[in-house]
């Protein structure tokens, strides 16, 4: 017998957990393809080792990029890789729960549901990552009070207002961590004139990144190839260049959150006012975001304990209860 | 003659009445299952988003259960 499965596709990472075990996967999304036959020669760690260190022939891709379906054949592949993993065969067809983004569209709706199904799914069933997150992260949405869920991950930013176990304002928007990375790129590139990779500008981001000014500060040198001599290069670089750098797509995450809140039915902003929102996923532990986002909403921001697994344990929740969740899943809300 | 067309009238009409008696009976039966059915749903969806309910699967794989501020 197959168990069920609930999968968290996202744009970084993917986590699988399986009914009656827990989190049983915990990967990087990235898979490396062989350019001319077209075929997969790695995923997860050792696929996001070769990011940008690959011979011509072989590409190393994050295939959800921008919390978007860029590509269906390779998506399709990777949700059957990932079946496989777990001991999913063709004799044995699990139900599957599969997080998406809220802000995906119809076509590609279809797509992941469609290609879970060809996988090896006897039934597949997706679920807005807010709501997965809410559940996962043990917020009382059983009750009638307004829980506010803030999700950032790499490619997305999703907002929502949850009570009585459905959502009641929603607000998502297609920047993610990965734009801040993008950001301090694009900045030393600009500002330095080096090049430098987009895992380097990640650890840049974790090391010395920041929303808001604070106590631990610090510099860094970073290395990358001069864009005029073509030389290896090491510069400088200070925390507070880095905050100047990522401020747009920063003020963006925050832009988002503030049009949620106004969304949101003025008998639920006192629940707010008192119980804070909370904040999940691997882009909201960027150092002084939480505290940038209070200052400038003036609502108090918790911290997830576990960010980074709060969506797949809400939708391994119902995968757990799958009778008596139905309704919260993507198409078959009444 | 008359009283044979009259029983006949009688008893398709008392049929007539009976029979429609019946199909009203069924249908608010029917619309009471449906309320009902509505309202056990509702209580299972929200039942099963309990932290009881949740104490297994989250509570399970989230031990350190504790919001920082
Ligand atoms: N300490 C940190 N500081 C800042 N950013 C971090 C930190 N740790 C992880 N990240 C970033 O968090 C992102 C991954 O978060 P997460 O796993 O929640 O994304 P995801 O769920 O895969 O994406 P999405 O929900 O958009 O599909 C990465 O971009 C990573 O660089
Ligand atoms: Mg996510």
């Amino acid at each position: 017998m197959a168990r069920d499965l609930a999968i968290d596709l996202g744009t970084a990472n993917t986590l699988v957990y399986m009914k009656g075990k827990g989190i049983v996967l915990n990967e990087p999304s990235v898979i490396a393809v062989n350019r001319q036959s077209g075929e997969v020669l790695a995923t997860g760690h050792d696929a996001w080792d070769m990011i940008g260190r690959t011979p011509s022939y072989i590409v190393a891709v994050r295939p959800l990029r921008g919390g978007a379906i860029t590509d269906f054949d390779i998506t399709e592949r990777m949700i059957r890789l990932l079946l496989q993993r777990v001991g999913v065969s063709r004799f044995t067809r699990p139900k599957v729960v599969i997080c998406v983004p809220s802000a995906i569209t119809e076509v590609e709706r279809r797509a992941v549901t469609d290609a879970t199904r060809r996988a090896g799914a006897s039934d597949a069933q997706l679920i807005e990552q807010p709501m997965a997150a809410a559940i996962g992260a043990n917020l009382p949405i059983d009750e009638p009070v307004g829980n506010m869920v803030i999700d950032i991950g790499g490619g997305t930013t999703e907002t929502a207002v949850i009570s009585l176990g459905g959502v009641v304002a929603l607000e998502a928007i297609r920047v993610g961590s990965f734009d801040i990375d993008a950001a301090i790129q694009s900045y030393v590139r600009r500002e330095h004139g080096v090049a430098i990779g987009e895992r380097t500008a990640e650890e840049i981001k974790i090391q010395i990144g920041s929303a808001e000014p604070g106590p631990q500060d610090r510099s860094a040198d970073i290395r990358g190839r001069d864009l005029v001599t073509g030389l290896p290069k090491t510069v400088r670089l200070t925390a507070e260049e880095v905050r100047f750098a990522i401020d747009e797509p920063v003020t963006a995450m925050v832009l988002s959150v503030k049009r949620c809140l106004a969304k949101a039915p003025p008998e639920l902003s006192q629940d707010f006012l008192a119980r804070g929102m909370y904040l999940v996923g691997g882009g909201g532990m960027l150092r002084g975001l939480a505290e940038r986002i209070q200052r400038e909403t003036q609502v108090p921001v918790n911290m997830s304990p576990q960010p980074l697994e709060a969506v797949v344990l809400g939708a391994g929740h119902c995968i757990e209860n799958y009778q008596a969740l139905r309704g919260m899943f993507m198409g078959t809300r009444r | 003659m008359i009283s044979m067309s009259f029983l006949t009238g009688l008893f398709s009409f008392l049929a007539f009445v009976s029979g429609s008696a019946l199909l009203v009976m069924v249908y608010l039966d029917n619309r009471k299952v449906r309320i009902d059915d509505g309202i056990a749903k509702f209580r299972r969806h929200i039942d099963a988003l309990s932290p009881e309910a949740r104490r297994s699967s989250v509570h399970h794989n989230n031990p350190e259960d504790r919001w920082s501020r």
